[in-house]
């Protein structure tokens, strides 16, 4: 395979320099509107829909990125793009299930929804597997960014009088530091930011790319007739290639990608929190699925598709052999002239940047909220004082920050040896999103789910999906569809159906047992000893568990260790645990979605529909969220007092940069004319003179 | 020589097996009252649904057809 170096000149990388200053400049200025740990991870929940839908396509491109799918679009043609149009099965998941409960449970992530319906323990379990998700993603981030950066390095480098070769983990630590520093003086205004420009930049630069690609062949005509019909299906061929298959993909990508990127990616989720209301978050989704992913299926592909058409027409300028993963720079250095290649390749790299911040800044979240304030509480119950200090927490999250980028990169090694960055992608779906995919599907979605079952899906489901990655030719074949099993890398997307067969199996066969379950944990606690008998089963468990992850025994004890433990797990969640359905279901689920927006609101919902109204602000004594607007303004908002509202400078082009939330106080004579307090207009940033727009919630 | 395992097969499976996910999420977000088809707000949101399925059910069949016969 060929591979590249010292493709670019000067120009070019002076062009990359301006461009990542440039953008570092723009979300450091939108660093200062971070003022606490609700800013620094969510933006403070006050930005329109346009503003976040353009803001995820850098974090959309950037993931699944020019790299990896340039590399399948050089290998196998329009098909790289299918992934990128198929997320709408689960959108109606997503837009009335998953995205309001986060927004009106306020929780700041995923695990905490775990606390809230479930158990600490269930939460303690999630925040280990979504740690483990996300630092995987930023291990998968780093990688794309130093195969992206490497062809255009030199192979060696001499400083300070020491010649040093340039390795993929050498840049990648070089990479690590410079997006680590920008993350931890940033926050999530900065990288929304950041992310908006980069999407506005990133879909233009592609885009640019394809036309002079098309230029450089003589025209589209010429283009599509050098393409044979296999590169110009949009979808894969059904079973084979194992590197690269329809049904393998879809279930890796279509289902639990989809519903991973949706529902479990803790930056994605922020993002979408980050907009003013959940109907906002819902307009910012379906246009970015709709819309803007299959503009960026062309974006990242196209270079692919171009140096295929070159590979066909002239193999000497691009060999058919060209490293899949270096395909992108190759044409971007051939098609574009010096400089405009400096900065589609800064465009890309930075979109790249983007998402590993987005991640950074999601995982840091996480553990400010899933781990470093439950041990902090603990403590402080322990020496019994109570304290919120948010400077020390923006610190701690900084430092998280830190830390995290450092293990990401420590990820890649786990990744770096997949012959492309797609298939090290799609195995890491397979094998991480399942457990809390279904988890979080039938928790939202399904009432009778229980703690048992969650334990259950968490412990017995991972043991069996690690059953199936040690013995893939007994466990995964029958669901292969006929793929054929590369022994090397076996079934890198197809064992995403094992897999989630497995977690939503236990997860349901538990939930239905629930009965069966109570009997015996009666009847177990008519034995004298039971507690010690009980910590003894859990112990067992936990020997059995990591002897199924260390493979040490013979398959058939192993898989009679898998189901000890799926049958034991949840009689033992539910004989130490204690779980109210009621209590842990109601505002939880989306059976009971009218209840979660009052519990939201703290009073009964006003849904009434009422104008929205124009409004000059003046500063007034007041009480915490309370605003005063006129009787008749209020009517024809048609709100009552202690309805939500959402005070917004009138420019919209600002995006809600300049909002809050607030609450109606009871009513003044002074039409046109709101009365809020310092702390309020120091909150939204509102500028004096300047006109407010004023929109009841609920 | 592209056989029907390159073409409409996965096309088949893509809408055939998401449509299934896609129809039980229409339902359960219908039958939990989680979309309430009583507000206006909605009703548009569940026309939006529908009409994003077929939005990409068409769009996969043109590209389909595009490539075997343009």
């Amino acid at each position: 395979m060929d591979t590249f170096h010292n493709i670019g000149t000067s120009t070019d990388w002076i062009v990359m320099v301006v461009y990542f200053m440039a953008i570092m400049l723009f979300g450091s200025y939108f660093g200062r509107y971070t003022r606490n740990t609700a800013d620094f991870f969510f933006g403070g929940r006050r930005f329109a829909w346009w503003l976040i839908a353009m803001s995820i396509v850098a974090t959309g491109v950037g993931s699944h990125s020019f790299v990896k799918y340039s590399a399948k679009a050089f290998e196998h043609g329009f098909s790289s793009s299918m992934t990128y149009i198929n997320d709408w099965f689960f959108v109606p998941f997503f837009l009335f299930g998953w995205l309001p409960i986060i927004v009106y449970t306020k929780v700041r992530s995923i695990p905490e929804y775990f606390e809230k319906r479930f158990s600490p323990s269930a939460r303690f379990l999630a925040t280990i597997l979504l740690m483990l998700y996300m630092i995987g993603y930023i291990g998968i981030g780093f990688l794309t960014l130093g195969k992206a950066v490497l062809p255009m390095l030199p192979e060696a480098m001499t400083m300070l009088g020491t010649s040093f070769d340039i390795t993929l983990m050498r840049a990648i630590i070089v990479i690590a530091i410079i997006t680590g520093i920008y993350i931890t003086f940033g926050g999530q205004t900065a990288v929304i930011f950041t992310d908006l420009l980069q999407g506005f930049i990133l879909i233009f630069a592609g885009l640019f790319l394809f036309a002079l690609g098309i230029d450089y062949l003589g025209g589209f005509n010429i283009f599509w007739n050098l393409l044979p019909v296999e590169w110009k299906l949009p979808l894969a061929h059904y079973n084979s290639p194992s590197s690269f298959n329809f049904v393998g993909i879809f279930w890796q990508d279509g289902v639990a990608g989809s519903i991973g990127f949706l529902f479990m990616n803790q930056g994605l989720i922020m993002r979408f929190m980050a907009t003013r209301s959940v109907n906002e978050g819902r307009k910012a989704a379906a246009v970015n699925i709709l819309f803007m992913l299959p503009i960026s299926a062309i974006v990242v592909g196209n270079a692919g598709w171009i140096g295929k058409a070159i590979a066909v027409a002239d193999p000497s300028v691009v060999s058919p052999n060209t490293s899949p993963d270096q395909i992108f720079v190759v044409v971007a250095s051939i098609v574009a002239m010096p400089g405009v290649f400096g900065f589609i390749m800064a465009a890309l790299t930075a979109a790249l940047m983007s998402t590993v911040d987005t991640l950074i800044n999601a995982t840091a979240a996480i553990f400010i909220n899933d781990v470093y304030r439950p041990t902090k509480q603990f403590l402080q119950r322990k020496q019994k004082v109570k304290t919120v200090n948010e400077k020390k927490e923006l610190f701690a999250a900084r430092i998280a920050s830190i830390v995290i980028t450092a293990t990401g990169v420590l990820a890649v090694l786990a990744f770096k040896n997949f012959p492309t960055v797609y298939e090290a992608h799609g195995f890491f779906h397979s094998t991480l999103t399942p457990p809390l995919v279904v988890a979080i599907f039938l928790g939202v979605f399904w009432k009778k789910f229980t703690p048992a079952a969650v334990m259950a899906t968490f412990i017995g489901g991972v043991a069996l999906m690690m059953l199936g990655a040690r013995y893939p030719g007994v466990l995964i074949a029958p669901f292969d569809h006929g793929i054929v099993m590369n022994p090397d890398h076996p079934y890198s997307y197809i064992r995403a159906l094992y897999n989630m067969l497995m977690c939503f199996g236990v997860g349901v066969l538990v939930t239905f047992t629930t009965q069966i379950q109570k009997n015996v944990v009666a009847s177990f606690k008519k034995i004298g000893n039971h507690r010690q008998i009980g910590y003894g089963i859990i112990g067992l468990n936990v020997v059995l568990f990591v002897m199924i992850a260390l493979n040490t025994g013979s398959f058939s004890f192993l898989m009679s260790a898998a189901i000890f433990i799926v049958l034991t797990v949840p009689v033992m969640v539910t004989y130490f645990g204690h779980y109210d359905e009621a209590y842990h279901t109601v505002g939880l689920t989306s059976w009971t979605m009218e209840t979660a927006r009052e519990r939201f609101k703290g009073s009964k919902v006003n849904d009434r529909e009422g104008e929205i109204v124009d409004l000059n602000w003046k500063i007034a004594d007041g009480d915490g969220d309370i605003v005063r607007l006129s009787e008749n303004d209020m009517k024809r908002m048609n709100a009552n007092i202690g309805d939500l509202l959402y005070l917004c400078d009138k420019r919209k082009w600002l995006g809600g940069l300049k909002s809050i939330h607030v609450v109606f106080g009871t009513p003044h004579a002074e039409d046109g004319t709101i009365y809020i307090t310092d702390e309020q207009q120091k909150g939204g940033m509102f500028v004096t003179g300047r006109l407010l727009t004023a929109e009841k919630e609920m | 020589m592209v056989t029907l395992q390159h073409t409409w097969i996965p096309y088949l499976y893509l809408y055939g097996v998401g449509g299934l996910f896609f129809l039980v999420g229409m339902i359960i977000i219908r039958k939990s009252g989680s979309i309430d088809l009583r507000r206006k707000s909605h009703r548009m949101w569940n026309r939006v649904l529908i009409f994003g399925f077929f939005w990409f059910v068409v769009m996969h069949a043109i590209l389909t057809y595009a490539a075997l016969n343009w």
